[in-house]
């Protein structure tokens, strides 16, 4: 026992030797004055934000015209923390100021602008209004709670969502296909990824505005001509699967070249023990294929649903979420609210409250798959 | 002028290389006539200016544009002397859409600069960006530009928050602002009684229409309509009926049903002007004591009624639900799909040009229709009185200074004399004829004769802009209110239109009702008082 703390203590120095190049002695003065810097700048920058959030509350007479001191005394703040590093912990803080600057540049990037949204979700601010944005309690949550077609954006989601199931059977086929032993197969590996390659701008104008163009569109006039009167965008439901079908059109290949990439990493022998076993084609793929490729369809799919629940670029500019909402996706109805109309703090809380949810459900969503992605032993 | 504007005009007088040369050699030659020779140097400075580069030789480039800009001096010379601004430096925002606006701003300017010694940097802006843009800078106090391009429709946010700086009188008698059309002299582009803007631009609706669907032996059988009520019986009859040109279903008016960021609001207005604006009135959209929305009154829900009955009928393309403004223009109307339509300059401008055109020859224009009764809201009864009321789309762009300059008299002066030149009144005649992004808008650049003597087709050019200038000038033009978040209140009402369209709501009036509450909705929200006050300031009560 003894020996064996012996042996660890020795292997601690020898790993910290291996690292360090001399040897701190920090005295404790200098430590005290690094943690010193630290919560002195600290405390300067916090009551600087006190004293000018209390200016432009009216609560003190006096104050900055802009937050742009405060700013710079967190950029104080932050100079000294990484300072701190090396003054409190000599060469071992040094390997910290690798890492420090770019995470608080992160932070900095991601916490602030976060906090400030939720500030501004719980604020009246029209762009257009004089005064700001103002305050307003829980005004924002009520109106969301009585917002029909904020709920109907988010019912339309769930059915958005779902359709990512239709297209990730439509992409295991494709994959299976472009996985076996057929004529072009690079060719048409490239042909199947070229929609991925287009933006979802231009696919909404090549294809829901000129192609399914209800006059001169050529899918139209090919309706047309087979006796039907084509109507894209016309009723709710066929309005939704025309959405559907281009953003699908769009994001297959994505789905496809995961799979096909899943489907070539698979383990060859054991597909050709089950042949040998006398598995059909279907046994094999039930029993074989699909079991060992559930790790890599639960990853294609989570991505494809996050992916899915940013659709908003098709919506807008084909449909502007019509015919009555039945188009709508939370972004594109947030885009509306927080674009056209200026309404930055209802527009806000909506995208923070649809953030939650997106939180919350992928957090589920992975839990319950969690067990599918691990590949079965 | 419209560049498509341009391109039309040129294409419908079909000249070929020989009559454009034969063109402008009788205007050289006109212009050596002793009549004109004995003219002042005012009116020889018009008639040199619109021969560049000449109708026809081709789009102006940036010389040309130079030399406009140094033959328009003459105006500036009298109010300031050269080298009179050395050392200023303004910033000019505006838009760069097709190449134009600033672009041309930057030539014209170009010999400005160079007399008076100013140096301009310049901002620019794509159309899709300036409002975001515009609003941005307004709510966080950032204004870094000391002149802007700005169209009427935002004064309520600007000059409402006395961003600008007022017009001095010397700048007043420049550019001679009495020549301007009838609707935008005061109250647009003046707030509490003080001159912000210059215009450069003039904006309104007109009707368009096939000349192949009226008349005896057509498939309408009857006359051009005027009113409302004549165009929504026509639309109704056409149904089943066969369109002459393509042979496809025949329609009667298009309607946009889809929302357009705003812009499609101004086509129910086009019905709604005719049943809501009260010659008595100028009021028309909100009440002015109170800002409470007149767009659910009976004169706006007969205009959406009317739009739902043609729904109900049958009468519109298939998937007009899906149809946005520019759908209905150019997908459906120059394309050979309906009748009738309301719509900006260019679309009789794109009907010969655009490829995807059908109607170039038979397509005629005329005011906004008009309606055979009209709503008093003061009394609350409809009069049966014909009435007229041209929607004045957007009112045009504008030059404004911002009130960053009033500190420093130099600047302000040198950014005033800037404004006054691109507003010009010779240069702006040039800026008519020849493609800039912009329509006539004073009654000077209607002399159809400098059209004329400029190689024009004056048949063309009095049937097409005269129902412009009839529109401009009308007595009862409808305009729109220059409030702070106008588009917003455009916006919504999009948003609870389409939903009435898509039968969301059970009638017209319950869709008028939704629109009507979110309008006080986002009211409340900018603050009542405050746009009370804009407002009235707008209308000039």
């Amino acid at each position: 026992m003894l020996a064996e703390s012996a042996t660890h203590q020795t292997m601690m120095i020898e790993g910290d030797l291996l690292h360090t190049v001399t040897a701190d002695n920090i005295s404790d003065k200098r430590k005290r004055f690094g943690k010193l810097l630290v919560w002195g700048t600290a405390l300067f920058g916090l009551s600087l934000a006190l004293w000018q959030f209390a200016f432009e509350t009216g609560r003190v007479a006096n104050g900055f015209d802009n937050w742009r001191p405060v700013l710079y005394a967190y950029m104080l703040w932050a100079t000294a923390l990484c300072a701190a590093q090396v003054i409190v912990n000599g060469e071992k803080g040094k390997r910290t100021l690798f890492v420090l600057p770019a995470a608080l540049f992160v932070i900095s990037l991601v916490v602030f602008p976060l906090l400030f949204a939720l500030y501004i979700s719980f604020t009246d601010w029209n762009l257009a209004s004089p005064n700001g944005p103002q305050p307003n309690g829980l005004a924002n949550v009520r109106e969301m709670w009585n917002d029909e077609f904020y709920w109907n954006a988010l019912k339309n989601m769930v059915f958005y969502v779902l359709a990512v199931s239709v297209e990730y059977i439509i992409a295991f086929g494709l994959a299976l296909l472009l996985n076996s032993q057929i004529r072009a197969r690079k060719f048409f590996r490239v042909v199947f990824l070229l929609p991925l390659m287009l933006s979802p701008v231009a696919v909404s104008w090549m294809i829901g505005k000129s192609m399914l163009e209800v006059r001169f569109g050529p899918i139209s006039r090919l309706l047309r001509e087979i006796g039907i009167e084509p109507s894209f965008f016309g009723s709710a439901e066929v309005a939704r699967f025309m959405i559907m079908a281009m953003d699908a059109w769009t994001f297959i290949p994505f789905m496809m070249i995961m799979l096909l990439a899943g489907l070539q990493a698979l383990p060859q022998e054991v597909i050709e023990a089950s042949k040998v076993d006398g598995a059909t084609g279907w046994q094999s793929f039930k029993e074989v294929i699909f079991p060992l490729m559930l790790p890599v369809s639960v990853t294609a799919i989570v991505i494809r649903i996050i992916f899915k629940l940013k659709l908003a670029d098709i919506i807008i500019n084909v449909t502007s979420g019509g015919p009555g909402g039945a188009t709508d996706s939370v972004t594109s109805f947030i885009f509306r609210e927080y674009r056209d109309r200026s309404n930055v703090g209802y527009g806000t809380l909506l995208a923070i409250v649809y953030l939650i949810l997106i939180i919350i459900f992928v957090t589920v969503l992975l839990k319950v798959v969690s067990r599918w992605m691990e590949r079965p032993a | 002028m419209k560049v498509e504007l341009y391109n039309y005009i040129r294409n419908a007088q079909k000249l070929n290389r020989r009559q454009v040369l034969k063109g402008m050699t009788a205007a050289g030659a006109a212009a050596m006539m002793p009549k004109l020779a004995l003219g002042d140097a005012h009116s020889n400075v018009r008639a040199d200016i619109l021969k560049i580069p000449g109708v026809g030789a081709g789009s102006p480039t940036d010389s040309d544009w130079q030399k406009v800009g140094e033959m328009c001096l003459g105006a500036t010379k009298e109010n300031v002397s050269a080298g009179e601004f050395d050392g200023v430096e303004l910033t000019f925002m505006g838009l760069n859409n097709q190449n134009l606006h600033n672009f041309l701003f930057r030539g014209f300017l170009k010999p400005w600069e160079a007399y008076t010694g100013a140096k301009i940097n310049w901002i620019d802006l794509a159309q899709a960006d300036y409002n975001a843009r515009l609003q941005q800078s307004i709510a966080t106090g950032t204004v870094d530009f000391d002149i802007i391009e700005m169209g009427a429709p935002f004064e309520g946010d600007v000059l409402g928050k006395g961003m600008a700086s007022e017009m001095p009188d010397w700048v007043k008698e420049q550019i001679d602002m009495d020549d301007y059309v009838d609707y935008l002299k005061a109250p647009v582009g003046t707030w509490d009684g003080k001159t912000y803007r210059v215009s450069i631009d003039g904006d309104c609706h007109t009707f368009a229409y096939r000349t192949d669907y009226f008349g005896e032996g057509s498939v309408t059988g009857k006359e051009v309509p005027t009113t409302w009520q004549e165009i929504n019986q026509i639309s109704k009859d056409l149904v089943g009926k066969e369109d002459p040109l393509t042979g496809l279903p025949a329609h009667g008016y298009l309607d946009p049903l889809k929302g357009w960021g705003g812009f499609g609001f101004y086509f129910l207005e086009n019905r709604a002007s005719a049943y809501a604006k009260h010659p008595d009135s100028p009021a028309w959209l909100f009440e002015p004591d109170t800002m409470k929305p007149m767009v659910n009154n009976p004169a706006w829900v007969q205009a959406i009624q009317d739009v739902m009955d043609l729904i109900e009928a049958d009468a519109y393309p298939a998937d007009q639900i899906n149809a946005d403004p520019g759908t209905t223009a150019f997908s459906q109307f120059l394309a050979g799909s309906g009748s009738m339509l309301n719509w900006w300059g260019d679309v009789g401008s794109s009907a010969r040009t655009s490829d995807t055109s059908v109607v170039g020859d038979v397509v005629g224009f005329g005011i906004n229709p008009a309606s055979d009764r009209v709503y008093n809201a003061q009394s609350g009864e409809w009069e049966e009185t014909r009435n007229e009321a041209p929607n004045m789309a957007y009112i045009g762009w504008g030059v404004y200074v911002m009130a960053t300059v009033d500190s420093d008299e130099k600047k302000k002066k040198a950014a005033w004399s800037a404004a006054a030149h691109l507003g010009g009144k010779d240069l702006s005649l040039w800026a008519s004829a020849y493609p800039s992004g912009f329509q006539p808008y004073r009654n000077s650049h209607f002399q159809f004769e400098e059209w004329e003597e400029a190689g024009y087709d004056r048949a063309y050019i009095e049937d097409y802009l005269g129902s412009n200038a009839d529109s401009y000038n009308h007595p009862n033009a409808a305009i729109e209110p220059r409030i702070p978040g106008i588009f917003q209140y455009y916006s919504v009402a999009e948003d609870e239109l389409a939903k009435g369209y898509a039968g969301k709501y059970a009638s017209a009036q319950e869709t008028a009702d939704a629109i009507a509450a979110a309008w006080e909705k986002i009211t409340d929200q900018i603050g009542r008082d405050d746009q009370i006050a804009v407002y009235k300031a707008s209308l000039g009560l």
